[in-house]
């Protein structure tokens, strides 16, 4: 399993160098900034997007378990990391790798990255299919460039969207614990006429 | 890297707020007016709101992604292909750019708890901007129509309801008024729903009977 892993990363990122602007747009969708900036924009977006008031009440009740996955998400594996210490492909694989991004220091498995994103992309899924699949196709392009780029495996990719994707499942089980918080919450906000 | 990370983060956290803040102003302003809620628009046109939003956005990109060819930073030409800790300070070329912003957190860059501290801070910064924005276009361009006095009168929706509307400080006194006689109900139907092995339910259930 892991010399397939290791094999496709290598592979993959052998196409580095032959197309620069290629090579350029994957450096900028791997940044650290710009997709988890895009997933945060599309909570807010979906906050304010709702045309009534029960479609509004249900897109702000699904913001904020996006939100709360995403959090979890990270916890999550922070867990995974401090199991289980797996390095990194550009570490084991040096010398066959071109690494396009600066070399990480936290364990290779799960892909955190790819577990926010797909958090918060099946929380726009949930209410919003067609929204929710952009979503997923923006955090499915920010695991590829990582893996193109040579900091992740591509079971650390795939770990990471089963992560994201749980972890929502899990948030949405415990609203019903958290009741009449979010409720509450977001009465709060609309208080204020922002929800 | 051949100076402080501390000095390379204030640098990051300045430009990466000003990234957060005019995406968030567009994503906001793409959203509203999808939405029709005119309280914040920051165009009296629903397509020229749009329009606005998505030109914000593309210019945040631009410009964060850009700033290094003009700006001073950990990304000087030649040594953006190093790892971020031996780079050294200036502008970048154009042939480094793509890979300029790509330091990593340790050296100064922005870890995922500081980027959301700060996004928190932009997208509130952008709904202000939004609702200032928006109170003076209904005002200045006579974007509500007389009707809309009479309305806000009779109406007592509140919240983003009432932003479709009404300007965002005329519709404020009515959203607090809603919420101060609601929250009392609100609070109480939720524990209802909670479920039954929820901890605020059993702490709080005998209150609210």
């Amino acid at each position: 399993m892991n010399s397939i892993d290791a094999n496709i990363v290598i592979w993959l990122n052998g196409f580095v160098g032959n197309v620069k602007a290629f090579d350029d747009l994957m450096r900028i969708i791997a940044s650290d900034y710009l997709l988890p900036l895009v997933f945060s924009l599309g909570m807010l977006g979906l906050w304010f997007s709702g045309t009534t008031p029960a479609q509004r009440l249900r897109y702000q009740h699904t913001m904020l378990m996006g939100i709360s996955a995403l959090a979890i998400s990270n916890v999550v594996v922070w867990i995974f990391n401090i199991s289980w210490d797996r390095p990194r492909p550009f570490i084991e694989y040096g010398d066959q790798l071109n690494l396009l991004f600066y070399p990480p220091t936290d364990p290779s498995f799960p892909a955190n990255p790819v577990a926010v994103g797909f958090a918060v992309a099946t929380a726009a899924w949930t209410v919003n299919r067609k929204f929710g699949w952009w979503m997923y196709g923006a955090a499915a392009l920010f695991g590829f460039s990582r893996l193109y780029a040579g900091v992740f495996y591509p079971t650390d990719i795939i770990g990471g969207a089963i992560v994201g994707i749980a972890i929502y499942g899990f948030t949405t089980y415990l609203r019903r614990f958290l009741e009449p918080i979010t409720t509450g919450f977001v009465r709060l906000i609309r208080g204020i006429s922002a929800a | 890297m051949n100076t402080d990370p501390g000095v390379v983060r204030a640098l990051f956290a300045s430009h990466y707020f000003l990234f957060a803040f005019l995406t968030s102003l567009g994503t906001l302003q793409i959203a509203v007016s999808n939405a029709g809620t005119r309280g914040l628009w920051m165009t009296p046109n629903a397509g020229m709101t749009r329009l606005l939003g998505i030109a914000l956005i593309l210019t945040a990109i631009a410009v964060f992604f850009l700033q290094p060819l003009w700006v001073d930073g950990p990304w000087a030409a030649g040594s953006v292909e190093a790892d971020s800790l031996t780079r050294d300070w200036g502008t970048a070329s154009w042939d480094e750019i793509a890979g300029a912003r790509n330091v990593n957190d340790i050296h100064g860059g922005l870890d995922g708890v500081k980027q959301a501290a700060w996004f928190s801070l932009a997208a509130i910064s952008a709904f202000l901007v939004s609702a200032i924005a928006g109170t003076v276009t209904m005002k200045v361009l006579a974007f509500a129509d007389q009707q809309t006095g009479e309305t806000a009168s009779r109406d007592d929706s509140d919240g983003l309801e009432g932003l479709i509307r009404r300007s965002y400080f005329s519709n404020l006194p009515d959203s607090f008024r809603n919420f101060k006689s609601e929250i009392g109900d609100v609070w109480r139907s939720g524990i209802r729903n909670s479920d039954r092995w929820s901890l605020i339910k059993t702490v709080f259930s005998r209150s609210s009977k």
